[in-house]
């Protein structure tokens, strides 16, 4: 093999290197306004969009989340408070139950007090009422059997004092 | 398989060792064809698809004064210009007959040319590696505009494997390197850098095509660019270690400094010898197992060097595919060193030791 040929492999050409180093410019120019400079400004355009549509997705999920805790919680305060109001409702009837009962218990006291006192008087009234019939019954009956043969005031007095002595003992 | 091959190959030396005298005085007179393989490697002032005939290419010299031909042949016959290999071999030379051989021109005298300008095959490769960029990636680019990919998913193969490639650059070779405040400043730098040089290294594995980047002038332009975006960008920090690396005592500045200073230029030189090495010898080596088909040829006869070639065409097929992979390697490889490069210029902060160590690491 020809040595300048073989040589030909390594040639440092300071012309091709000007050509190549200019035209490489220019395209680095031209790539740069038609090429890459719109396919990174999509593609950078797309992720950011991405990424915004996940982290809004995310916040979304966490607001429901809150929403789902904080409903949570509020139902489980509100059978608290239910439970509560349940049991002071229970109380409060169980207190006027007894109230109640108190109450008509001391009425019919009462009621009973004042019959028994009715009786007692009408037993009093008909005791007397009695006694004075009795008294001129027995006096009517000795009369008619004795046929004035006694003295009146008497006999009367006769009678008083047994029935007197009837009534006390 | 195995067992085929180990026997061919068996067989190929054993008809080493038997001087075949006879067959090659029997040979002599035959002629199996000239394949200038010098030519498809390096560069030329012709453009040739066979069996077209070559189009020679304008030579533009400068050498007291501007001139211009239409072509090598005819720069020789103009009495000013000679090719090298003439002047070194005048009683090879027939006025008016002989075509150019190594095509470097020289003064006829044998002084050198001042400047040569000519357009040569490598850098017609090289712009139409640029203008297939450009037109790839401005169709791509127009499609985005379009709201194709901006607004709804990537279509088509094309684009979406583009964008794989676009995207797995920017992220992993230029954010990481350079950082996510500056990266938009040199992306399109460094991606123009990776498809550009991943198309040259594909041009030579197609048909009638060649690699410009198997050309030490190609890579240096290349290289030489990284070298000026690198330290046109430089920070303070970046310079300060250069001429005055801290934590360092003073008199050690006498060694650090002159070695920091060629660390800026082999960093670029390791990066063109390393794009030119690789694709070059690619090359080379397939060509020269397909040559070992005629070598055979010539040796043993026709039909022995046709029989070889079932085993050198695999050899052939498997190099080649190894050569498709290393088209890929080498344009990541220069990428990604030239984003590290970049990105060492960029540091704001001193980190001393991890930048240095870096720095090892990265020219070697």
């Amino acid at each position: 093999m020809n040595p300048v040929l073989a040589n030909a492999l390594l040639n440092f050409e300071p012309g091709i290197v000007i050509w190549i180093g200019i035209t490489f410019v220019i395209f680095l120019l031209a790539l740069r306004k038609f090429a890459w400079g719109p396919v990174l400004a999509a593609l950078e355009k797309r992720e950011k969009s991405i990424q915004e549509s996940l982290d809004s997705a995310e916040k979304a999920m966490k607001r429901a989340e809150e929403i789902s805790r904080n409903n949570d919680e509020a139902l489980r305060k509100a059978e608290v408070e239910a439970q509560r109001l349940r049991k002071e409702a229970k109380e409060e009837a169980e207190k006027i139950r007894v109230d109640i009962i108190e109450k008509s218990r001391s009425e019919a006291e009462a009621v009973k007090q004042q019959i028994l006192a009715t009786i007692e008087q009408e037993k009093q009234k008909a005791m007397l009422e009695l006694r004075s019939h009795v008294a001129e019954l027995a006096l009517e009956a000795a009369s008619k059997i004795l046929n004035a043969e006694l003295d009146e005031k008497r006999n009367k007095k006769l009678v008083d004092d047994f029935i007197d002595g009837i009534s006390k003992n | 398989m195995n067992k085929f091959v180990r026997t061919a190959f068996l067989l190929l030396f054993a008809l080493l060792y038997v001087t075949p005298t006879t067959v090659i005085a029997q040979d002599e007179e035959r002629n199996y064809g000239d394949i200038d393989v010098i030519a498809k490697l390096g560069d030329r002032y012709y453009i040739e698809f066979e069996p077209l005939p070559k189009l020679y290419l304008p030579r533009i010299l400068i050498s007291e004064g501007f001139h211009f031909f239409g072509s090598t042949k005819s720069a020789m016959n103009s009495g000013l210009f000679q090719d090298q290999f003439y002047v070194e071999n005048p009683q090879a030379f027939v006025a008016g007959e002989s075509g150019p051989v190594t095509y470097k021109l020289v003064r006829t005298d044998g002084t050198p040319v001042t400047l040569d300008l000519s357009i040569s095959k490598h850098i017609l490769w090289f712009w139409l590696a640029g203008f297939l960029t450009l037109f790839i990636f401005g169709r791509m680019a127009r499609k985005y505009e379009a709201g194709i990919g901006r607004e709804t998913a990537p279509k088509g193969a094309g684009m979406n494997f583009a964008e794989v490639l676009i995207v797995y650059l920017r992220d992993e070779v230029v954010k990481a390197n350079i950082g996510e405040e500056k990266y938009m400043k040199f992306a399109p730098y460094l991606l123009s850098c990776f498809f550009m040089i991943l198309f040259m290294n594909l041009f030579g594995l197609a048909p009638w095509g060649q690699t410009p980047t198997s050309d030490i002038s190609v890579t240096a332009a290349l290289a030489i660019t990284t070298f000026f975006m690198v330290n046109l960008n430089g920070t303070k920090d970046y310079w300060k270690h250069v001429f005055a690396m801290p934590g360092i005592p003073k008199f050690m500045l006498i060694i650090m400094i002159p070695v920091e200073v060629l660390g800026l230029f082999t960093k670029p030189f390791a990066l063109a010898v390393r794009l030119f090495a690789n694709m070059l010898s690619g090359k080379m080596l397939i060509l020269s197992m397909l040559g070992m088909i005629f070598v055979f040829a010539g040796l043993y006869g026709a039909g022995l060097g046709l029989a070889s070639a079932l085993l050198w065409v695999p050899f052939t097929l498997f190099i080649y595919a190894l050569k498709v992979f290393a088209a890929f390697l080498q344009a990541y490889i220069f990428t990604m060193f030239s984003a590290l490069f970049i990105g060492m210029a960029l540091e704001d902060h001193s980190h001393h030791d991890e930048h240095h160590h870096a720095e090892t690491a990265a020219a070697h």
